[in-house]
């Protein structure tokens, strides 16, 4: 069974990470899109090792090194869940080879553990980069011996196990449940959904630092907020116990309970995989259409509800670009509940915070586009668009306005709630009007222009493209970052100088979108391959 | 109808491609397209459907260039691929209708060609299931249905055989001397040449990327041969060379 392990695991990989792609090809475009997708996450993974790094040193400053350990263990814990979620199900059971798999004289545990294996490597390149620059800032302050890096290192290797197994569980039982559903796709959306707003929320109620902290605890705050991990997520206590005092016993049951969990998951995982498959990938055919009358549309309106169905016929891509918008809503929801003195009082800034949420409801919003992958989405049908007479202008208008669709009710929603959450003058009522349609607009042609360029055509899984595509990173994050740039010189004006800065922001921010609109619609698909 | 002229499209760090490729199609003929697997058979289809770019020649359609008026060539004309990669979230007559919209076809005029051609390739009961549920087949019979929906002068198919059940393979063939009768012309794709002897007027056979030998299927296929044992010839020839 190892073997079996190793070869699907090795062929996996090679999916994933577009390894043949690289060895192989001798298209340079296609080489060059795996080069900058490989070096974009090593960008990635520095940026979070930096970051970790000096967050690390932040608290040996202010005296609570001894919970740096503790500390990323959890953080690493609830990356691996929150992303794990988005994709676990679709991974393990992905449509793509299961019948030739089926097929072949290999075991359902062999295919189980190697889809879960390609999905663990790389949580536990995020585990490493989270835990590393930890260790090491903690290794330089409090010189442990060397029982800390061996369990330090050896911890972080099983850092992924429970999460991933509460992600696979979670997302097996989001796609059991909807494979029994009629509309599959907009169940599993719904569930995935709810389960994540639901972690949201439920991370909100838990104590909060605000409550439970008295002054007597503010003398002694590495002791309040190990309680608070051990309340959260009590593994990773048990290994922070056991790195920074050798408690031994911690250490066994950290990775007993890791090694067990797993094993259970695997075995019911694979005792279930044919049946949750077959009803997953089974599709129900009535036979009975007979012929109606039928409309005519524009080519455009065509072209748009066809952007609709394939938007919500994946999970994956509705939940990763639908949590912006909601995360927008929930945001202007925090801001009404908390009240706008209680923030101001907590980030004092020069002209309060009105002038800046305009920009925070954008980024929010535009976190990952549609538009972004919106081409690569097509995959092998692209031919259909290619191949008929419609104007690229027209195919991309239709993406665009799927975008706008699907953040067009949490914007009016969130501008009403901010609206009474600020009360503001007119000049501020009208930034927070305008300000986030500028940008939003803006990301979804950004989200357009770099996927023409950076396209992906060929591929078997979706993940593959929401998640891990170059243009997802770039075109997708790129125009949330662009917003967030712009926000900085905000910060520091007021009065009548932020109204002029505000106005030459949205003005170059219009001539931009402009000037990538038109060159996109002048592009040839004949050239996107 | 169709005018390939010194038509040459290489890919990208491969030596695969066409070369100087000179083809004239005309108006009722039905055109067949055979050669060995990575002739460049697909290329040069797709290159006429306006799916691949060129790097030299001219291709024209109806008179209007590819390059240049791609849009309303593509009016002209209909492609159906090798396999039909289709939009698999939508059911069969949504795809359907979408095509139609694309090109502007009348509500009615819609209706009748659906009906017609559903009805010639048994697919009418499965219109209202989504495109997921279907058969290779089926999803062949869909594709060929969109490629008629808005009347083609000119058919472009990759070969449109595979997968078809023997009742849909003639009704295609029917539908096809149908085109050809009323002024329309087909180029296709096969490897299934006694298909092509029978129903093309006219043959080209391509072996990397360069046309060997073209005319008309009677002029080639004389009596005591098969298209067949001349494609054997002609390749086995041209290695000699």
């Amino acid at each position: 069974m190892i073997r079996q392990i190793k070869i699907l695991t090795k062929a996996q990989l090679c999916n994933f990470l577009n390894i043949n792609i690289f060895r192989y090809t001798k298209d340079k475009k296609k080489k060059r899109n795996v080069v900058s997708v490989g070096t974009g996450w090593l960008m990635l993974i520095a940026m979070l090792c930096f970051y970790v790094g000096a967050f690390s040193y932040g608290y040996h400053k202010i005296g609570m090194g001894q919970v740096i350990p503790m500390y990323l263990i959890m953080i690493s814990g609830i990356l691996i869940l929150f992303f794990g979620i988005f994709k676990a199900g679709s991974v393990i059971f992905q449509q793509n080879f299961y019948e030739i798999l089926c097929s072949l004289p290999v075991s359902q545990t062999a295919i189980v553990i190697s889809r879960f294996l390609s999905m663990y490597l790389g949580n536990v390149i995020l585990s490493l980069a989270v835990m590393l620059p930890g260790i090491a800032v903690y290794g330089c302050f409090y010189h442990p011996g060397i029982g800390f890096y061996i369990v330090g290192i050896l911890g972080t290797l099983f850092i992924p196990l429970l999460p991933m197994t509460v992600a696979t569980l979670f997302g097996a039982l989001i796609t059991g449940i909807s494979a029994r559903m009629k509309h599959k796709s907009l169940v599993a959306t719904t569930l995935s959904l709810l389960l994540v707003i639901g972690i949201m929320v439920f991370s909100q109620m838990l104590p909060g630092v605000e409550k439970t902290i008295t002054e007597e605890m503010l003398a002694n705050f590495s002791e309040v907020l190990s309680n608070m991990i051990a309340k959260i997520y009590p593994p990773a206590l048990w290994l922070g116990n056991a790195m920074t005092e050798g408690n031994i016993l911690q250490g066994i049951l950290y990775f007993g309970v890791s090694i067990v969990v797993f094993a259970v998951m695997v075995v019911l995982v694979a005792g279930h995989f044919h049946s949750i498959c077959q009803s997953l990938f089974s599709t129900s055919a009535k036979h009975n259409y007979r012929m109606k009358a039928m409309k005519t549309d524009t080519a455009l309106m065509a072209l748009y509800r066809k952007e609709v169905k394939r938007y919500f016929a994946s999970t994956i891509y509705t939940v990763n670009t639908i949590i912006g918008p909601i995360m927008m809503v929930l945001l202007a929801m925090g801001i009404l509940i908390t009240g706008v003195d209680k923030i101001e009082s907590a980030l004092p800034l020069q002209g309060g915070i009105t002038g800046l949420v305009p920009f925070v409801l954008a980024a929010t919003a535009c976190i990952m586009t549609t538009t972004a992958t919106s081409v690569s989405m097509e995959g092998k049908q692209w031919w259909i668009l290619q191949s008929l007479p419609v104007e690229p202008k027209t195919v991309f208008d239709s993406k665009i306005l799927l975008n706008l669709t699907i953040i067009a009710p949490f914007y009016v929603v969130a501008e009403g709630l901010i609206i009474v959450a600020l009360k503001p003058a007119l000049p501020d009522l009208l930034w927070l009007l305008l300000l986030p349609i500028v940008f939003i607009l803006f990301a979804c042609v950004f989200g357009i222009t770099v996927n023409l360029h950076l396209p992906v055509l060929q591929w078997d899984n979706e993940v593959t493209i929401v998640k891990q595509s170059a243009s997802a990173m770039i075109g997708g994050l790129g125009g949330c970052l662009v917003i967030i740039l712009c926000a900085v010189p905000v910060v520091f004006v007021t009065g009548l100088a932020e109204e002029i800065v505000k106005l030459v922001i949205a003005v170059i921010i219009i001539g931009i979108t402009i000037v990538l609109y038109k060159k996109n619609a002048k592009m040839d698909l004949a050239k996107i391959e | 109808m169709l005018t390939i002229q010194n038509l040459t499209k290489h890919y990208k760090g491969s030596h695969k491609g066409i070369t100087n490729l000179t083809l004239e199609i005309e108006a009722g003929d039905i055109y067949g397209f055979i050669g060995h697997n990575g002739a460049g058979k697909t290329t040069t289809i797709k290159c006429i459907a306006g799916i691949h770019g060129f790097d030299e020649g001219e291709i024209w359609i109806d008179g209007l260039s590819v390059k240049t008026d791609p849009f309303a060539c593509k009016q002209r004309l209909a492609y159906i691929p090798d396999n039909p990669d289709l939009y698999e979230y939508m059911t069969g007559i949504q795809y359907l209708n979408f095509i139609a919209d694309i090109f502007r076809v009348s509500a009615a005029e819609r209706e009748a060609r659906i009906q017609k051609y559903a009805d010639a390739f048994d697919i009418t009961a499965s219109l209202g299931d989504l495109i997921s549920s279907y058969s290779h087949g089926m999803k062949q019979k869909l594709a060929i249905i969109s490629a008629l929906v808005h009347k083609p002068k000119l058919l472009i198919l990759d070969e449109p055989f595979v997968g078809l059940d023997p009742k849909a393979s003639v009704a295609l063939k029917e539908i096809m001397h149908q085109i050809c009768e009323d002024g329309g012309a087909i180029f296709f794709s096969t490897h299934v040449l006694d298909v092509a002897e029978k129903l093309c007027n006219k043959v080209a056979i391509i072996k990397d990327g360069k046309l060997i030998a073209s005319g008309d299927m009677d002029k080639m296929v004389t009596e005591g041969t098969t298209l067949e044992s001349i494609f054997m010839e002609v390749v086995r020839d041209d290695k000699t060379d």
